[in-house]
């Protein structure tokens, strides 16, 4: 009862403070807590905290705590558990409040506090006989046992009470063990511990009568830290059942019985007489000069709060303003959709972005405002966000609208909804204007792209790596060099190790020689022809490559390496050094060759030198001798003209002037005489013909021939024709074949059938067989031409003489002639490079064949 | 012989053996009348030109034909031939050649210079008398203008 009493009143001071002080934040938060809350409750803080036998919670906090949460509409779920846990359930949101916790220091950083319902008292608790316990001094070498994470172990350990403490899980626990002979003491609150020995029947363990100073515990109701909305409501609703006399009665279910039965009603005078009337009175007296204070203090804490409030205002239009212009800056808009209202608000940027004027634009319907982006995206978006309506999933989207200004814009589109006890009830909100980054991306994606086709279409292999040497990227030329299929297969690979491990004779080329490396590890391009590189199936080519730094921002961070096979080159080289080596042999070889045959030509050139002198020699003798040679062919021109003029002139005298003789004198002359001048005259004639003959002879050699086809048929024919008189062509027998054409000259081989045909008519003049016939034979290079007679013949003996000038087998007196025209016969056939022969018989005729070579076989000259 | 002024054939001939049987072959052809007789060639330039002994001899007088000799003295007989067809005055006369053959390429030049005739020079003195004969000097006699 004393308890109580003392309690109420300290609530009547305490509680009006608190009320006020959390009016606003109740008003406020009223909709932020559930009408269901949870608590936990230790099972054993007797009377307080404990379970029935079924189970459930019961005790004086608990049916307190009920009925303060009735009182303000709460309904509470209680959890059982000890008390370091439950502690730690509040402390970390698990829980929303725990019914009965005592407030030391240490707890006000983690919980907050209702107003205090109970007070209590430490003591100090030992076996009954214990000796030696007078003062909390005496307890520095004892052993004593407090509950873990109670406020008795707080205080134990913060007073520094005793050197041996030891906890125990409940302090049922510690009793128990007490009882059993361990520890010196146990400590904890005198009423909870008297109840809670009661309860497990325990008789030989009393609490001492002195008071532990600092260890009085005020028991509230605690809620997590910052949780002003639930405290509140919790200390109104203690409020309540304090002022409706609830506290009372569960007090007296609890308490009331054991109180009532120590407090008479001599005591209860007394009470009010000595302490409640005096106490009332200075009660009264501190209320009202705390209540001054009070006033004083919320009026200037008001003042401070309005100003406060105006400074907040300010704060608020300028980050607004701020917000605004960092909405400019940024392209990004916001917006906020209230479920329950179906309001829809956008911050200035949202407006900016659709290029529309707030105050012009309803943006409350969300299908309106999708209408503004392109069609592949508007159902995208609107199913996002009645998916985020629906089940609370946020989105996150890229698509591209047209704005009211007809400007493609690409925007990011992002929501998160607000959740309570799984329901949406607002949707928050942003677009990002990413046009540009998007157009940067796109261009970056495009340029990359644009960098891999280069880069996997050209024939060298070519690959990154970072300064560890791993692959970092590698196009396909590389891929396939290196008998890969994907570039997963190198990519984060050391290339070093993969491709570029061993040397051709398959020793370790160790990373510190690798010329790759170098290229980073030195700063410098490097470059290699005489290497190999190792393919995925172990078999190795050789390379050429070049392997320089990648530097960003001036730093290495690698290098790129650009290789191919030049396998085949290198063949070719050293198939061409071999050739060159033999070539050089060989060119040894045949210069020494070569010298020995100038050797020899040297000497060969030298007579032919010689022989070339004995020519040149020979040639201008030859040229002396053609000379002398055209000389005399002059001379003899000079002879012939003389002839033919003055050694006829003398002749035509003699022949004339004997004529003359004859005819101006005849009757002088006896027959005689007349025979005589007849001899002189046929002499002048043989002479002149003799002349004429060798003139003729002389112009056939001398005469310059042109070469032209003759018809040899029509010419000897016509010949035949011209020189037979009228009774030759009566007698004679004509036979002339169709002779094939010769080439020469039309007027020498005229003169030379003029000459045989004539031959032919004058030596079968006295034969009685008159024939001639005119035939040919022929073979690859000549044509033989042939003239028969049956006429006089001649002794083959003297075949050899027919063609002599001036050589005749024949008396003049058996046939006339000079013994010219045979020799003239065989200078024409000779002239034209041909034969001439003659077949014969005394008597029986002869033969003159002769030979002119075939037309094509001859020169046109 | 007439007077010169009366020449109807100028025979230029150096062999006076030939010369008298050219007489004697165109007496036979009764062609003699009015003939002379000149030994070189440039005796018979005189005679034609009207100039050194023959300078008294009328200028429009001239022989119906000349017989020529090529081999003569002095001027030989193609440059006798030459002058006379050069000149616009002498070159209607015409000109007989007498040659010894008539395989002599002096021939060939005289046609070029245009020489109307040639007679060659035979041994027999018949033909001589013959060839006179054919070459139709008795027409060209009769007819001032030959051609």
């Amino acid at each position: 009862m004393k308890y109580s009493i003392l309690l109420v009143s300290l609530f009547l001071l305490i509680a009006p403070l608190d009320v006020f002080a959390n009016q606003n934040g109740t008003a406020q938060s009223k909709t932020l807590i559930s009408d269901t809350i949870t608590i936990g409750s230790e099972p054993d803080y007797p009377p307080y905290c404990m379970v029935d036998e079924n189970g459930n919670a019961v005790g004086f906090s608990i049916d307190l705590f009920k009925a303060a949460a009735a009182a303000v509409d709460l309904k509470v779920n209680i959890k059982i558990g000890i008390w370091n846990k439950v502690k730690r359930d509040l402390a970390e949101g698990r829980l929303d409040a725990l019914p009965l916790v005592g407030r030391t220091p240490e707890r006000e950083e983690i919980f907050d506090f209702t107003m205090p319902y109970l007070s209590m008292h430490g003591a100090v608790f030992v076996r009954k006989g214990t000796k030696g316990i007078d003062s909390v001094e005496d307890l520095k070498n004892k052993e004593v046992a407090v509950m873990e994470g109670d406020n008795a172990e707080e205080f134990v350990r913060r007073e520094r009470i005793s050197n041996k403490i030891f906890t125990t899980k409940t302090f049922e626990e510690a009793f128990r063990n007490l009882a059993a002979g361990q520890y010196d003491a146990v400590i904890t609150h005198r009423v909870m511990g008297i109840n809670l020995l009661k309860r497990i029947g325990t008789k030989s363990v009393k609490p001492l009568n002195f008071k532990l100073q600092n260890f009085r515990q005020d028991f509230c109701f605690a809620v997590q830290e910052g949780n002003s909305a639930l405290l509140s409501r919790l200390n109104e609703g203690l409020s309540i059942i304090i002022a409706n006399d609830t506290y009372e009665k569960i007090r007296l279910k609890w308490f009331g019985p054991t109180v009532k039965e120590s407090i008479t009603a001599g005591d209860i005078a007394k009470i009010a007489v000595y302490v409640f009337i005096p106490l009332f009175l200075i009660m009264s007296a501190i209320w009202i000069v705390v209540l001054r204070r009070e006033v004083r203090r919320r009026t200037k804490s008001l003042q401070e709060e309005i100003s406060r409030h105006k400074n907040t205002l300010e704060e608020l239009r300028k980050q607004k303003l701020l917000l605004n212009e960092m909405e400019k800056i940024s392209k990004v808009g916001g917006w906020e959709y209230d479920v329950q209202t179906g309001n829809t608000n956008w911050t200035e940027g949202m407006y900016n972005i659709y290029a529309l004027k707030q105050g012009e634009y309803d943006p409350s319907d969300y299908k309106k405002n999708a209408d503004f982006f392109y069609p592949e995206y508007k159902n995208q978006i609107i199913q996002a966000f009645t998916d985020t309506l629906k089940t609370g999933k946020p989105y996150e989207l890229l698509a591209k609208l047209k704005s009211a200004d007809n400007d493609d814009k690409w925007v990011r589109l992002r929501d998160l909804p607000e959740i309570e006890h799984g329901k949406v009830l607002r949707v928050y909100g942003n677009f990002l204007d990413v046009t540009e980054m998007k157009l940067i991306s796109d261009e970056i994606k495009e340029r990359g792209e644009r960098i891999n086709l280069l880069l996997n279409s050209t024939a060298e292999g070519i690959y990154g790596i970072d300064l560890g040497g791993r692959c970092t990227f590698c196009n396909a030329s590389a891929l396939e060099l290196l008998g890969f299929d994907n570039e997963n297969q190198v990519i984060g690979k050391n290339m070093h190790a993969l491709v570029h491990h061993s040397r051709q004779d398959g020793s370790e080329r160790p990373e510190s020689e690798c010329k790759i490396f170098q290229a980073f590890n030195v700063g410098k391009g490097t470059h290699a022809d005489d290497e190999v590189m190792w393919k995925s199936d172990g078999t190795a080519f050789r390379a050429e490559y070049f392997s320089y730094p990648i530097r960003q921002n001036g730093e290495i961070i690698g290098c790129v390496v650009t290789f191919w096979d030049i396998t085949q080159r290198k063949e070719a080289e050293e198939e061409l050094r071999n050739l060159k080596d033999s070539l050089e042999k060989q060119v040894k070889e045949r210069t020494a060759e070569l010298r020995d045959k100038v050797e020899k030509l040297n000497k060969s050139q030298r007579a032919m030198l010689y022989m070339v002198e004995d020519l040149n020699s020979i040639t201008s003798e030859l040229q002396e001798e053609r000379r002398k040679l055209e000389l005399s062919n002059k001379e003899l021109e000079a002879f012939a003209y003389s002839v033919s003029h003055d050694l006829r002139a003398p002749l035509r005298a003699i022949n004339g002037f004997s004529g003359f003789l004859m005819e101006d004198y005849a009757d002088k002359l006896d027959e005689e005489g007349k025979r005589l001048l007849s001899v002189i005259r046929q002499n002048a004639d043989k002479m002149d013909a003799l002349i004429a003959d060798i003139l003729s002879l002389s112009r056939i050699s001398r005469v310059e021939m042109s070469f032209e086809k003759v018809d040899m048929y029509t010419l000897a024919k016509s010949t035949f024709d011209e020189i037979a008189t009228d009774d030759e062509k009566q007698v004679f027998e004509f036979n002339i074949s169709e002779l094939p054409p010769a080439v020469g000259d039309v007027n020498l081989l005229g003169q030379l059938w003029q000459n045989l045909i004539g031959n032919a008519l004058k030596y079968s003049s006295k034969s009685e067989n008159k024939k001639i016939e005119i035939e040919y034979r022929e073979n690859n290079d000549k044509v033989i031409y042939c003239i028969k007679d049956e006429g006089a013949g001649f002794n083959p003996k003297y075949k050899d003489k027919l063609f002599g000038v001036f050589q005749r087998l024949h008396k003049d007196s058996e046939f006339e002639g000079t013994g010219v025209g045979l020799a003239v016969v065989q200078r024409v056939v000779h002239r034209h490079n041909g034969e001439i022969w003659a077949e014969g018989e005394v008597n029986k005729g002869a033969a003159f064949y002769f030979s002119i070579p075939r037309s094509d076989k001859f020169p046109n000259n | 012989m007439g007077h010169i002024n009366d020449v109807e054939i100028l025979i230029v001939e150096d062999n006076p053996n030939d010369a008298e049987m050219a007489l004697r072959a165109l007496k036979k052809n009764n062609l003699a009348n009015n003939v002379l007789v000149v030994e070189d060639g440039e005796e018979a330039l005189d005679f034609i030109f009207t100039k050194g002994k023959y300078s008294g001899k009328e200028k429009d007088s001239r022989p119906k034909v000349i017989l020529l000799d090529l081999k003569l003295p002095k001027v030989d007989g193609l440059e006798v031939l030459r002058e006379i067809k050069g000149d616009e005055e002498t070159k209607i006369i015409p000109v007989v050649v007498l040659t010894s053959s008539k395989e002599e390429s002096d021939l060939v030049e005289s046609y070029r210079l245009g020489v109307n005739s040639y007679i060659v020079k035979p041994v027999d003195f018949d033909k001589f008398v013959s060839a006179v004969r054919d070459l139709g000097l008795y027409w060209l006699l009769l007819n001032q203008r030959p051609y």
